[in-house]
């Protein structure tokens, strides 16, 4: 694929990171949060917000002498085809880890709240079809595309945080520093696991070309991320007191249950499954179009598409490992997001650390180019 | 050319593909006909001989329901019931269904049901506290439905259910249970607000009180059935009563009324009408009702007010020593719907009769909180949810223990009354 001809602006790339980011809200996001800081799960919500921010600030601003390129092409300036090729494997693996658990987790969310009767391997094999439809259609007809559906998916979340309100009891938010300071400020600082989908950022970056775009999608995407987070795990932790709030494995599908306007309007969860759905679509779509689009990448193939099927069947068997659902839960939230930091924010920062540091010393002729 | 026939053809191709895909469709693992179901509108649990539960399940007959039975219309007519019902023993709630579904016609669908009922005795063992963990687990039981226990066996109370004024029965229960926004004699007791409560450390669960009506006539009728002898009346009011002793005759038999306090997983106690009002008034959830209190110049006369709720309670929770220490301050407002005797309730002598009234509702509020706290050893009105902020973390809020301190509770109830309406008259001449 070539990124120079093919570009997006900076609503297509908030749209994605938000979707991306966020999609963890209909997953587990508000009861990880009870589990880890119990009543004060909203506190480590706004918490590892800002720390994600100050974070990005300085990623943005190490950036800066990089325009238009992505961290394998940083990579490669720092260390030539080994860099480049590896932190092109470490983003796979990161990103091809995180996709096939996340996609037994829908599949599996999916046939236990819907479709009860159908074998796993049929309803995963819908969403494999969607994946393999939007990798065709291109990380640009994706990003659009998200673009449209992420207002109602906006909208619809909207309704259910305020139809579960007559549901909260503010009383719940307390005692204030719930499982104690040193679980939301020390242990809990591994919790900017959740921002990791914004490494899409640092992939995509030749799509939108300018640091500017880089700098308003970056920061816009993580407040906004930040915010709705916070949102749904204030009123998740209203309404489901702890520590009955550690039980539910589908936090805002139970709280999309109780909603009731009077005789008329109830059962409010099959607008649920809509959003939810749509957004897991996206989700897995661009996190898969990543992985071919790095694995071209870093092998310099020319072209991603006939890594498509073999790819999906990769991530299909893989999403089929685990032995169930409890233990997808688990290698997500207590494995993967213990480490999951470590590619988008640590290895990031260091590889345009030392990046910067190449620059500098190769400008004042220390480092021969 | 030739290459324009290929997209033809192929976008051909793909239009075929979906149509068929959508056939397909139909037909697929979790397909199933709304008609081909048996769809529970409401479940009971007892104590079973055989097996450890006696599960009665009451399902809607839609043939009756739509209008299509004998009796057309709006069908429920003699002979067409909307509802039937069902008893069965059972080792727990999903093999009773494996069991039922095996001769029922039709899979049993429990996404339409509206209410479980436990037997006392399952309610005092602590086996119906666990049945509703149980239940919470399922898909199909929505956290909306109310929890009652029944005075006498569930099968009793939902054989009785028989909705004479409602083509639907679903919506039947709906009503009844909704009945407390204008009653004050039972309480919104979800299943989700049940179990919230069980888990929590500030405050305890409670269930709507059921029962049948034994009474075939009216020379039956006796106080002794209510509950206001104990509160030194001789006459009982509306609110005297608990479910299954209400005075009364008629097809209606089935009861709803006061409400069933638990301790932890336990029962504790029950509540009657006008202790369930006090509960409503001191959660802030009561909507309005229809209150008889005795006249303050005649005692053998009655007042009528319309009571609704102004504002929402204010708490004030402290611990004093090693005593909790609760100020309850209430604001209400009444209507005058009736004044038996010829006093200017209305206008000069209103002050009269609004601090009557006070003086009245902080009794039965202080007589209400002192009994569940003392008799029941229950905080069901959440008064530990409210000192839970003066706590710095959630350690140290369970070591203090709340629920079993609030024994020894003081209460200071304070409640201001407004009169704001008279009725359609603004003074009384006829003095």
């Amino acid at each position: 694929m070539d990124s120079s001809r093919l570009k997006f602006g900076k609503a297509e790339m908030i749209g994605l990171l938000i979707n991306t980011i966020s999609l963890q809200i209909f997953l587990n996001y508000p009861r990880t949060m009870a589990e880890h800081s119990g009543t004060a799960g909203w506190i480590l919500s706004i918490y590892t917000g800002i720390i994600v921010f100050i974070i990005f600030a300085i990623i943005a601003k190490l950036y800066s002498q990089f325009e238009g390129k992505d961290i394998l092409d940083v990579s490669e300036y720092l260390a030539g085809n080994t860099g480049r090729i590896f932190m092109g494997v470490a983003v796979m693996l990161h990103t091809s880890f995180a996709i096939s658990i996340i996609l037994r987790e829908f599949s599996e969310n999916m046939k236990t709240i819907s479709l009860t009767s159908s074998p796993i391997s049929y309803v995963t094999f819908f969403f494999i079809v969607c994946i393999m439809a939007a990798s065709y259609f291109g990380i640009e007809s994706l990003a659009r595309t998200n673009l449209i559906i992420q207002p109602v998916i906006t909208i619809a979340f909207i309704i259910i945080m305020i139809g579960a309100l007559p549901y909260a009891d503010i009383n719940n938010l307390f005692p204030i520093w719930g499982n104690g300071i040193e679980n939301i400020f020390i242990k809990g600082i591994k919790n900017i696991s959740s921002y990791s989908a914004i490494i899409i950022l640092f992939i995509f970056f030749p799509f939108i070309r300018t640091n500017k775009i880089f700098k308003i999608s970056g920061f816009t995407g993580i407040i906004l991320s930040a915010i709705f987070f916070t949102i749904s795990t204030i009123t998740y932790t209203m309404v489901y007191p702890y520590p009955e709030s550690m039980e539910s494995f589908l936090p805002i599908f139970r709280l999309s249950r109780l909603i009731n306007f009077g005789r008329f309007f109830q059962r409010i969860e099959s607008v649920f499954l809509l959003i939810w759905a749509s957004a897991a679509f996206t989700y897995l779509s661009a996190m898969f179009f990543l992985i071919v689009y790095i694995f071209a990448k870093t092998f310099k193939l020319e072209y991603y598409k006939p890594l498509i099927l073999p790819f999906l069947i990769i991530i299909f068997t893989a999403s089929l490992l685990p032995g169930s659902l409890v233990e997808a839960i688990n290698l997500e939230t207590v494995y993967f997001r213990s480490v999951a930091w470590i590619v988008p924010f640590g290895l990031t920062t260091l590889v345009l650390l030392l990046a910067n540091l190449k620059k500098k010393y190769s400008r004042k002729g220390i480092i021969r180019k | 050319m030739k290459i324009k026939n290929f997209f033809e053809i192929k976008k051909l191709f793909i239009i075929l593909i979906s149509f068929f895909t959508l056939l397909i469709q139909t037909g697929c693992f979790d397909s199933r006909e709304i008609d081909d179901q048996t769809y529970v509108i409401a479940i009971g649990f007892d104590n079973g001989k055989t097996s450890k539960l006696r599960m009665t399940l009451q399902y809607a007959i839609p043939i009756n329901i739509g209008g299509g039975g004998e009796s057309g219309g709006g069908g429920g007519g003699e002979g067409s019931e909307m509802v039937s019902t069902l008893t069965l023993e059972c080792p727990s709630v999903y093999s009773g269904l494996n069991m039922v579904n095996n001769f029922v016609g039709k899979q049993v669908n429990l996404s339409h049901a509206k209410v479980i009922v436990f037997s006392e005795e399952l309610a005092k063992d602590g086996r119906a506290a666990m049945l509703a963990r149980e239940i919470s687990r399922g898909r199909e039981f929505r956290p909306t439905m109310i929890i009652a226990v029944s005075e006498c066996s569930p099968e009793e109370y939902l054989k009785s259910i028989k909705p004479k004024q409602e083509t639907d029965p679903a919506k039947y229960y709906e009503l009844k249970f909704r009945s407390y926004k204008y009653t004050g004699f039972t309480a919104n007791t979800q299943l989700h607000f049940f179990n919230s409560c069980l888990g929590s450390y500030g405050i305890q669960p409670v269930a709507t009180l059921v029962g049948v009506g034994g009474i075939e006539d009216t020379d039956d009728f006796s106080i002794e059935n209510s509950t206001a002898l104990s509160k030194g009346r001789t006459m009982a009011l509306e609110g005297d009563y608990i479910a299954g002793n209400l005075p009364k005759v008629g097809d209606i038999k089935g009861e709803a009324m006061g409400l069933v306090v638990f301790n932890g997983p336990h029962l504790a106690g029950k509540l009657d009408g006008e202790e369930t009002c006090m509960y409503l008034i001191a959660i802030g959830e009561f909507n309005n009702n229809y209150t008889t209190f005795i006249d303050p110049k005649r005692d053998d006369l009655y007042v009528v007010v319309r009571l609704s709720q102004s504002r929402k309670p204010e708490y004030d929770v402290k611990m004093v020593g090693d005593i909790p220490e609760i100020g309850l301050s209430l604001k209400l407002e009444c209507d005058l719907l009736s004044v038996q005797s010829a006093f200017n309730y209305e206008d000069t002598e209103r002050e009269v009769l609004e601090q009557w009234i006070e003086k009245s509702l902080t009794e039965s509020m202080t007589r209400f909180l002192k009994r569940t706290a003392q008799e029941m050893n229950s905080d069901i009105c959440g008064f530990g949810t409210k000192i839970k902020s003066k706590f710095a973390t959630q350690k140290q809020w369970e070591e203090f223990e709340w629920l079993s301190r609030y024994k020894d509770a003081r209460f200071n109830v304070k409640v201001d009354v407004k009169i704001r309406r008279p009725g359609l008259n603004i003074r009384n001449t006829q003095g």
